[in-house]
């Protein structure tokens, strides 16, 4: 008999039916998305109703949870549709849906019998509010990216309601929720999904009393990686622990399910964290694109350590090279080209489970089997059978001069 | 209707008194909001300087609102539930609040105290602002309505809902509210976090077309404020008729508080809203409407993406995953319910919104070999068709 030891849902972003099912090969415990409306990333794919009904099966056929995220502001006119969009949720069983406005909880509570998680953009930051939100039928809080562990332990042990907290991804400079920058300067609500990112803008700063304005980015915020509180976490018994990033890429979605899936299946096992797996796995994360990573307030309240004072870039150790869209066995891989390539390469195909399988191909052919010098970002090529690479494989390359290969 | 206003300290508490105490507006009609540094989020006052406000008005009997408007983690919120427990509330005729802790504790250890409910954040529907007024009850005192509203729908709301409403007429539009404090870090050598006053600065972007937001930093963390102020000063008459309770004029900002005996005759009607022209001519921004004759902060999204290369379901077959142009094309059949077959026809409607017809008189794998049938995640291989391009959807017709 296998002693283990519990760990918490590891709920990762669902951005598209691909990122989906990305998410779910490489160990997502959960996962949360939006349908075309009602959420706050109107620039994602999203799901259409059959997608979500695709997902769904998919996630449910491997153990997977299904959120689905209703989490706008929403207006008058926009709860109008929301009844039918309900029905297709019950439908389809999928296993909460996350919520941030009373209004839409009522409506919910009133056309349906969907589990209610609490969206962080409510912005629950004590336990009297969580109180507050069970009296009106919550089950789980995503807690306030400002609440520390210790003070989501005490939420969860004085409510007794579930606890979700981010563990890693983008965070909002602003309480969530309380931040409408876009809808006076862009005319776009920011929270009905129109958010236009001003917050990592630079500004020039000028002091009353001070001659000279003051150049900074002052008010973008570095990404939250929380793989070095993970002992802390489950501790406190946090129910899940969510990962930002609906709008990433596929690499993105792949590489943190994977580390934080590891992590806690190590955990699971084991009971502790081994400091060179620990190395290893904020290795893997500092090879997606991300800003400079902080604890936010995982452990203290944030400070100014945790302010990103510098213009965004895509320079990376690691590019993604593609996703693999089929493989014949013995034959070829197919892979979706996002970076250029050529024959000679030595490429890294990230298994779903386990260490990196390097290969260096051989040859990069059209569909047609005509030998192609470079692939193009965009196509499809044919690269030779690799063992051990499975469809939805995430492959990247390392490059030598970051900024010669964006 | 109400004329609800801030004083920041005891000269203007003094001020509004005397406005009472000369008949320029009822006590009855007039509510003052004050605060302290630890409750509210602008606030310079202390303590002491609170508690002196708090006593000269036990004779000045104006109807004093106890602002407790910052959102606040666990730890904080602790010391200030300690600190709230100490004050005199009585003395109070009611507390205004936003974070829900706040609002919890005091319906659970004061239900006697009136409770304004802060609802700026959000709060955009008819079904949520009736079920918060519900959940108080007879507790609620009023609801604080978002200055994203338009006057469509605070008509509806008042004419509705059973409890009273306010907005706001005159002031700053808040936009942003972080905990971090984010002005100190950027001139530290001058200065020192010790928050007995507030920072102030303006911020201006060059990838906005704005310029000159305001900014506040305190203990509380950092508040930026729109370019323009909000200014409804013109339809207070308009605002009545809809019957809103309670309007609110901050004037806490820019020395304001000097059009306070202005805004005062305007709201009794002894004066026109021509007479005080100057108010908005001389304010150090330009002052807007806002969203008060309509918000289409919405409209923009249909333009946010492509809906050509979103799937539409049905007869939804896959995707063109890349062309060769004058060779072949590569479909991923995404489908999980419909299969391609050879001799079916299909429709391909590309990101740019062509629409093309294909019969297929034979299905390829990619490794060559001639297929009957592809299911879903399977990549067949079809005739090239100029104009076609990845991303195109492919859909089948049904015969």
């Amino acid at each position: 008999m296998t002693n283990t030891v519990w760990t918490p849902e590891l709920l990762s972003p669902a951005g598209s039916l691909e990122k989906l099912k990305v998410a779910v090969l490489y160990g997502a415990d959960a996962v949360y998305l939006g349908g075309q409306k009602f959420g706050l990333r109107q620039a994602s794919d999203n799901f259409t109703a059959q997608e979500l009904r695709e997902g769904v099966e998919f996630a449910h056929s491997r153990g997977s949870m299904v959120y689905v995220v209703l989490n706008s502001f929403l207006h008058d006119k926009d709860l109008e549709e929301l009844p039918e969009f309900l029905s297709l949720l019950s439908e389809l069983k999928v296993d909460a849906v996350i919520v941030s406005d009373l209004g839409v909880i009522t409506e919910i509570q009133k056309h349906s019998n969907l589990v209610v998680h609490l969206s962080t953009q409510a912005s629950c930051l004590n336990v009297e509010s969580a109180k507050l939100w069970k009296k009106m039928g919550v089950t789980r809080i995503v807690l306030g990216r400002e609440v520390t562990i210790k003070e989501a332990k005490k939420i969860k042990e004085e409510t007794g309601l579930e606890i979700e907290m981010f563990v890693h991804g983008s965070m909002c400079m602003a309480f969530s929720g309380n931040c409408v920058i876009s809808n006076y300067t862009q005319g776009r609500d920011s929270n009905r999904g129109g958010c236009a990112h001003s917050c990592r803008f630079e500004y020039s700063i000028d002091y009353k009393n001070n001659e000279e304005a003051k150049k900074a980015y002052f008010m973008s915020s570095k990404d939250l990686e929380g793989i070095r509180m993970l002992t802390e976490f489950i501790e406190a018994g946090i129910d899940s622990l969510k990962v930002e990033g609906r709008n990433k890429s596929h690499y993105y979605a792949a590489t943190v399910s994977k580390v934080y899936s590891e992590a806690l299946a190590y955990y699971k096992a084991h009971g502790n964290f081994l400091s060179d797996d620990l190395i290893r796995w904020e290795e893997e994360l500092r090879k997606i694109s991300h800003r400079d990573y902080t604890t936010g307030s995982l452990d203290t309240h944030a400070d100014e350590s945790s302010i990103y004072n510098q213009r965004e870039s895509d320079d990376n150790e690691y590019v993604v090279t593609g996703v693999i869209l089929e493989v014949k066995d013995q034959e070829h891989i197919l892979l979706e080209v996002r970076s250029a390539f050529t024959a000679g390469d030595t490429l890294e195909i990230m298994p779903f489970s386990g260490v990196t399988i390097n290969h260096t191909i051989d040859s990069v052919k059209s569909i047609a089997n005509i030998n192609v010098p470079k692939s193009k970002p965009g196509s499809v090529v044919k690269v030779p059978y690799i063992a051990g690479a499975e469809r939805f494989n995430i492959i990247r390359r390392k490059i030598n001069n970051v900024s010669a290969a964006v | 209707m109400k004329f609800i206003t801030y004083a920041e300290n005891l000269t203007q508490l003094k001020e509004l008194s005397i406005l009472v105490e000369t008949n320029r507006i009822d006590r009855s009609e007039l509510e003052v909001i004050i605060g302290n540094a630890f409750l509210s989020r602008y606030s310079e006052n202390t303590i002491a300087g609170f508690e002196e406000m708090i006593v000269f008005n036990q004779k000045a009997k104006l109807q004093l609102v106890l602002e407790w408007d910052v959102l606040q983690q666990e730890t904080l919120f602790q010391k200030n539930v300690e600190l709230v427990s100490k004050l005199p509330l009585h003395e109070f005729k009611a507390v205004r609040v936003q974070d829900p802790g706040a609002l919890n504790f005091i319906k659970e250890k004061f239900p006697w105290l009136k409770v304004q409910l802060i609802m700026e954040n959000g709060n955009h529907n008819y079904a949520g602002l009736s079920r918060w007024s519900d959940f108080l009850g007879e507790q609620l005192d009023r609801l604080v309505l978002s200055n994203e509203l338009s006057r469509e729908h605070l008509g509806k709301y008042a004419s509705d809902l059973k409890n009273d409403l306010e907005v706001l007429v005159f002031g700053r539009i808040l936009l942003f509210y972080s905990p971090r404090l984010l002005l100190s870090p950027v001139n530290k050598e001058s200065i020192q976090a010790e928050f007995e006053k507030n920072i102030e600065a303006y911020g201006t972007s060059e990838e906005s077309p704005h310029a000159g937001f305001p900014l506040i930093e305190n203990r509380h963390g950092t508040f930026m404020f729109n370019v323009k102020d909000l200014y409804l000063l013109d339809h207070l008459e308009e605002l009545k008729s809809l019957k809103i309770a309670a309007v609110r004029f901050d004037l806490r900002f820019d020395d304001s508080f000097g059009h306070l005996e202005n805004c005062i005759d305007l709201f009794k009607g002894r004066i026109a809203h021509s007479e005080i022209a100057e108010i908005k001519a001389e304010h150090p921004r330009p002052m807007i409407k806002g969203f008060y004759n309509i918000n289409k902060t919405d409209v923009l999204f249909t333009k946010l993406k492509n809906k050509r290369i979103q799937r539409q379901d049905d007869n939804y077959i896959g995707e063109i995953v890349d062309v060769e142009r004058d060779q072949q094309m590569a479909l991923l059949i995404k489908s999980s319910h419909l299969n391609l077959k050879s001799g079916d026809e299909v429709q391909l409607i590309t990101p740019e919104g062509k629409t093309k017809t294909l019969g297929l008189k034979s299905l390829t794998d990619t490794t060559g070999k001639l297929k009957e049938s592809a299911a879903m995640n399977e990549v067949v291989l079809l005739p090239f068709i100029s104009g076609v391009v990845a991303k195109t959807q492919v859909y089948l017709i049904q015969k």
